[in-house]
């Protein structure tokens, strides 16, 4: 680490909780995940080096302010889901900044289906899937999933962070579509882009009423206070194993 | 790069069944398979699913591969209810886009590599990945001059 975290030598690098996200012990804590392209800033975050033994190993801070995720896992969330190893859909891929932390979580035998619909944010998407190669870009409206159906195959989590008002229903056809019996999602509600007359307790209340409707059975509602304004993220299952009707 | 055209018979009960891959194989049996030839064709064709519209790959697979008997009352499940209706015009079949469909395409999607021999999940996201590059960059290079309009 060239520069902050105490000139990079006083620094310890903890395992989180959640696995493949860790804390770095320095002169303030930070969260961090292992780069998986060594040497390279997606979004001009910091990063960590550390020496262990013969491999250097690199980690990049994560900015709570600027990831919802980062900011869920900061609140203390109980279950991310996102693991080594998984496959996530994320929707609102944006230009790819907790992608590229999401990519480095799953690691190399995992797979990120990042869908962005804007061109302009479409374009960093591209290149930051270009360095990772387990970022599969999808320039698509997630409200159409069936655009984009020859791309994804079934998935183990569901990232959300579309800030529609109609964004339970867009994770719920995808849901529908690629997400396996019994996996989960993670969805980011901005209240105010759904309602902004109605108060946000309401909003979140009325969209984890919609997605009970559609077999996902929400688990886990967290604020993301302090780091966004009403904003919430919900945890849930999709079609849980044990009971199955249709 | 690979799509995959299921055939099979359609069973009320399938979503329970869709959980293990022996059951789903003793309900679904994979009649043919096509793999585009290469990358460019399948860009082709996934811009066509994109818009709708029946490539001339699907249209020839579905020829060649559609049981042919009049008396045998056969369905053909499209998940896409464009291409669905496009279908039907063109063979005169009938033609299922709800319901059990997608149900058995969601398990088609589980098992995708086990039902194609000689696919292996790495080479399927590897499949994935190249024509996802592929698709999107065009995507994005197809609107070069057009302003994103944001909808806050």
């Amino acid at each position: 680490g060239r520069g902050g975290f105490g000139g990079g030598k006083k620094v310890l690098i903890e395992p989180h909780r959640h696995e493949g996200v860790f804390i770095c012990r320095g002169k303030e804590d930070a969260l961090v995940t292992k780069n998986m392209v060594v040497g390279d800033s997606v979004y001009g975050e910091k990063r960590i080096g550390v020496e262990e033994g013969e491999t250097k190993i690199e980690y990049r801070a994560w900015n709570p302010f600027r990831s919802k995720l980062a900011a869920a896992i900061l609140g203390g969330v109980d279950q991310i889901h996102i693991k080594p190893g998984a496959k996530v859909l994320y929707l609102g891929a944006a230009s790819g900044t907790t992608v590229s932390h999401v990519s480095d979580i799953v690691g190399p035998e995992g797979l990120v289906y990042a869908v962005e619909f804007s061109h302009r944010s479409g374009r960093d998407l591209l290149n930051v899937a270009k360095k990772r190669t387990n970022i599969i870009p999808i320039i698509e409206d997630a409200r159409h999933p069936h655009k984009y159906r020859m791309l994804v195959g079934m998935v183990d989590v569901i990232f959300a962070d579309v800030a529609q008002p109609d964004q339970t229903r867009i994770v719920a056809l995808n849901a529908h579509n690629f997400l396996k019996n019994g996996g989960h999602f993670v969805i980011s509600i901005k209240a105010n882009c759904i309602d902004s007359t109605a108060a946000p307790e309401a909003v979140f209340a009325s969209e984890v009423k919609k997605m009970s409707a559609e077999q996902m059975k929400p688990q886990e509602q967290l604020t993301l206070e302090p780091y966004e304004r009403d904003h919430a993220v919900v945890v849930g299952i999709y079609r849980p194993a044990p009971k199955q009707k249709k | 790069v690979k799509e995959v055209e299921e055939i099979g018979m359609l069973l009320p009960q399938v979503e329970e069944s869709l959980l293990s891959i022996g059951k789903f194989n003793s309900i679904v049996t994979l009649v043919a398979f096509f793999p585009f030839k290469s990358a460019q064709t399948a860009l082709e064709n996934i811009n066509a699913i994109s818009e709708g519209v029946v490539h001339a790959d699907l249209k020839l697979f579905l020829e060649t591969n559609l049981p042919r008997s009049k008396k045998k009352k056969g369905v053909l499940g499209v998940s896409d209810a464009k291409i669905g209706a496009a279908l039907q015009e063109e063979f005169s079949i009938s033609i299922q886009t709800s319901g059990v469909v997608a149900e058995i395409l969601r398990g088609v999607r589980l098992h995708f590599h086990s039902l194609v021999k000689g696919l292996t999940a790495q080479a399927a996201s590897k499949a994935q990945l190249g024509l996802g590059h592929s698709y999107s960059r065009a995507k994005v290079k197809f609107n070069v001059n057009r302003v994103d309009n944001m909808i806050i």
